[in-house]
């Protein structure tokens, strides 16, 4: 069989920063007397290696861009999920400018990510560190902080929702045996929103460890034994090796915990789960409304689909100015 | 190499062709015709009894076979999704939530009219304030009644006791024929039996308040009403037991830890006793029913429709409306504590014994007047919608300590907000 195609001679004449390593640079001059006919095949001939490849784009067309593309088409009608829709122009997003729920659950997201990302990476990075140095039983502490993200996310919220009962919680209890009265940790709005940052901490902390000890067992021990020639003791180490070292990995972490954290549903949908008497979600003062679960209860539970696009597609901008945030953090690091 | 990954590519493209014809033939086979054999129902655990279904199927096995299928999770949801994709996935009958019927009226078009199959000669069987809820205004019929919701005022006989109060339910009942008697009765309940109280939360209170009237939130002639006397009064009505501190305030899911120790009554309808004997086993025997304070009102019950693709109308009615008979309704009581929408069924045995944990009460004693009472009602298909905001404020009021005046003010702009949203005028 011939070379395959991406390395092909028709290939390489676009590669642009010169001579590139060893095994990718072009072969210029061909040996005088043979004539190299270019191989020029057309995409069609491809068709095997396309269809191989096939199934991902046809579901990803199917079930992610057909569906985001329509949701903006939807944007712009009224629509009950059975009837006739109505073109109603930027009525949705009128309507949506001047609800002060989709503000607040705009407030409690940002709230509720910041609650639960910012000890979640500490804490990942302090345990990921500790485990580092661990001698024995690695792969049983690896396994038991592991353990929470492949919990179903569902049994944990109703775990957490037990726990943290208002009036017959082991929480409450506790607390009561040392004199503390009972604390509404289910329905004064703060401590709503702590409690679902707690959940998501004791999620993603487990993930975020096992990845940022990989990163640590690829930094080599010689720099760590140079530090220790110069003298610089444990925390030093830390943050001047470890911690620049480790910065890509953190940014990518942090980006992670992003996409998660902004997209938090379940947790407060299971914690506060509507029933037949009050059909709100998101709990007490809707203080556990975040913005997906605002866009579910409008589109799924009022069947005002056209209402719902208008809030996911409001929200993805929001992303797309975190994201961007995100990206000037990363741009500024590299440069120097 | 080279052959066998050709080989191997060929078999792939051969297998896909092969699975997406067999889709094809599969979806191609089942045609729509109207005097189908194989018929489908839709219910979701609990809303019809399942002896029942199975006994229908070998009933009507000589005329059709009818494939029953239990559907879990949000069965609206998945119902609507279903009937807007249309084909032959649509189920032949279908079940229909009570609270979620006014939603599907504006797309009547998707269901028969029953009246059409003869359900007018068999309507003075059922209730007409529940027929009437699954009516057009030009009056097509695309539910056919299962259950209802009527609702009553649970007590703890053993509890009144102690506080030194009447505890035969005719007593019980004429001391709290008002929603005012009732928070009396708490007051004074309270201060007897210290560490209890009279409701789990005023969202409650608000909604049976608001289903004891003939108008809601939005009129027939699709204009707000929710800023008007009667619901002004219903929310009155609700904030009364949190500034008298006999609202328990549990808005979580403690109500099931709650429902044994600290609660001395519960407003709820017919089903909610099955809810009380599952949270609170060990409470048998001591819990007795009497009438609402106010009157009945209706929360839940459910339908059974035939959607426009139903594959044998005149079959499947007769299915539903042998699966709904008076007789087999009160079944439906017995296995599945689904309380019938045909009065017929209240003088019959299974509905007639006593309730042990009701301490040997005959409950439909209750319940049974209770159904009768209530009054016809209009639901928006916005209704929903447009009352969620009333509910989040008075949770507002329990959690934050809102004050009721400014709670009551920002409901109203926001179930306007809804309203508009909504396409009501």
């Amino acid at each position: 069989m011939t070379s395959p195609p991406v390395t092909g001679p028709a290939a390489v004449p676009r590669h642009r920063g010169g001579p590139g390593p060893a095994r990718f640079r072009p072969r210029r001059a061909t040996p005088a007397g043979t004539t190299v006919r270019p191989r020029r095949r057309g995409p069609l001939s491809y068709w095997r290696q396309y269809l191989a490849i096939s199934p991902f784009y046809l579901i990803f067309a199917v079930f992610s861009f057909f569906p985001v593309f329509y949701s903006l088409y939807l944007a712009f009608q009224r629509w009950d999920g059975l009837g006739d829709m109505q073109f109603v122009g930027l009525q949705q997003f009128t309507f949506l400018w001047d609800d002060p729920v989709f503000w607040l659950s705009i407030r409690n997201t940002l709230v509720i990510w910041v609650l639960s990302t910012v000890p979640t990476l500490f804490g990942a990075l302090a345990l990921a560190t500790l485990l580092h140095s661990v001698r024995r039983f690695k792969g049983f502490y690896r396994i038991a902080l592991y353990l929470p993200n492949v919990t179903s996310i569902v049994a944990v919220a109703i775990f957490f929702g037990a726990v943290f009962s208002n009036n017959f919680g082991l929480v409450n209890a506790i607390l009561g045996t040392v004199g503390i009265s009972p604390v509404p940790w289910l329905s004064n709005p703060w401590l709503i929103k702590v409690v679902i940052s707690l959940l998501m901490t004791w999620m993603w902390t487990g993930y975020n460890m096992i990845i940022y000890l990989a990163g640590l067992q690829a930094i080599p021990t010689s720099i760590y034994e140079a530090a220790k020639v110069d003298g610089a003791g444990p925390v030093r180490t830390f943050f001047q090796i470890t911690v620049p070292i480790m910065r890509p990995i953190i940014l990518f972490t942090v980006i992670i915990s992003t996409i998660n954290g902004l997209q938090s549903f379940s947790e407060p949908q299971v914690l506060f789960a509507s029933n037949a008497a009050n059909a709100n979600l998101g709990g007490p003062g809707q203080a556990g409304l975040t913005t997906l679960l605002y866009f579910y209860q409008s589109a799924f539970l009022n069947n005002d689909y056209g209402y719902g696009a208008a809030i996911v597609w409001a929200f993805f901008l929001l992303i797309i100015v975190l994201v961007a945030v995100n990206w000037r953090i990363t741009q500024r690091g590299r440069k120097p | 190499m080279d052959l066998s990954r050709r080989g191997f590519l060929q078999a792939a493209a051969l297998t896909a062709a092969a699975s997406g014809l067999t889709v094809a033939c599969g979806g191609s086979g089942s045609g729509g015709t109207k005097n189908g054999k194989n018929l489908t129902l839709w219910y979701w655990g609990g809303a019809l009894s399942d002896k029942v279904v199975a006994e229908a199927k070998t009933h009507f096995s000589s005329a059709v076979t009818l494939t029953a299928s239990s559907i879990g999770g949000d069965f609206k949801q998945k119902l609507t999704t279903t009937l807007a994709a249309g084909g032959s996935s649509v189920p032949d009958i279908t079940g229909i939530k009570g609270e979620d019927i006014a939603s599907f009226l504006p797309n009547a078009s998707r269901f028969l009219d029953l009246n059409d199959l003869g359900f007018k000669k068999l309507s003075s069987q059922y209730l007409g304030w529940k027929t009437k809820l699954a009516q057009t205004s030009d009056g097509k019929q695309i539910g056919f009644p299962i259950d209802i919701g009527p609702t009553a005022l649970f007590y703890r006989e053993d509890l009144f006791a102690k506080a030194g109060l009447p505890t035969d339910p005719a007593k019980v009942a004429a001391l709290a024929t008002t929603w005012e008697d009732y928070f009396t009765l708490g007051t004074e309940l309270k201060k007897k039996v210290s560490g209890t109280f009279l409701v789990n939360n005023i969202g409650s209170v608000f909604s049976m308040a608001v289903g004891q009237g003939t108008e809601r939130f939005i009129d027939k002639n699709n204009h707000f009403i929710g800023d008007q006397d009667h619901i002004r009064t219903a929310w009155t009505t609700a904030v009364r037991p949190y500034t008298l501190g006999l609202d328990a305030k549990i808005n979580d899911n403690s109500w099931n830890a709650a429902i044994g120790k600290s609660l001395t009554t519960e407003l709820g309808a017919a089903w909610h006793a099955l809810d009380i004997e599952q949270a609170a086993p060990a409470t048998k025997g001591k819990w007795r029913v009497c009438a609402m304070p106010g009157g009945p009102a209706n929360q839940g019950g459910s339908y059974l429709a035939l959607p426009k693709q139903c594959r044998n109308p005149e079959e499947a009615f007769k299915i539903i409306s042998w699966i709904l008979s008076p007789a087999n309704d009160a079944r439906g009581f017995t296995d599945a504590a689904i309380f019938p929408a045909a009065p017929a069924a209240y003088a019959m045995p299974a509905m007639t014994g006593p309730d042990a944990f009701f301490g040997g009460q005959k409950i439909i004693e209750v319940f049974g007047p209770a159904a009768k009472a209530i009054p016809d009602s209009y639901e928006a298909p916005a209704d929903a919608a447009v009352m969620a905001p009333y509910m989040t404020e008075l949770t507002n009021i329990e959690a934050k300590g809102k004050k009721p005046d400014d709670a009551w003010n920002d409901a109203v702009s926001q179930a306007k907000q809804i309203a508009r949203r909504q396409g009501v005028s």
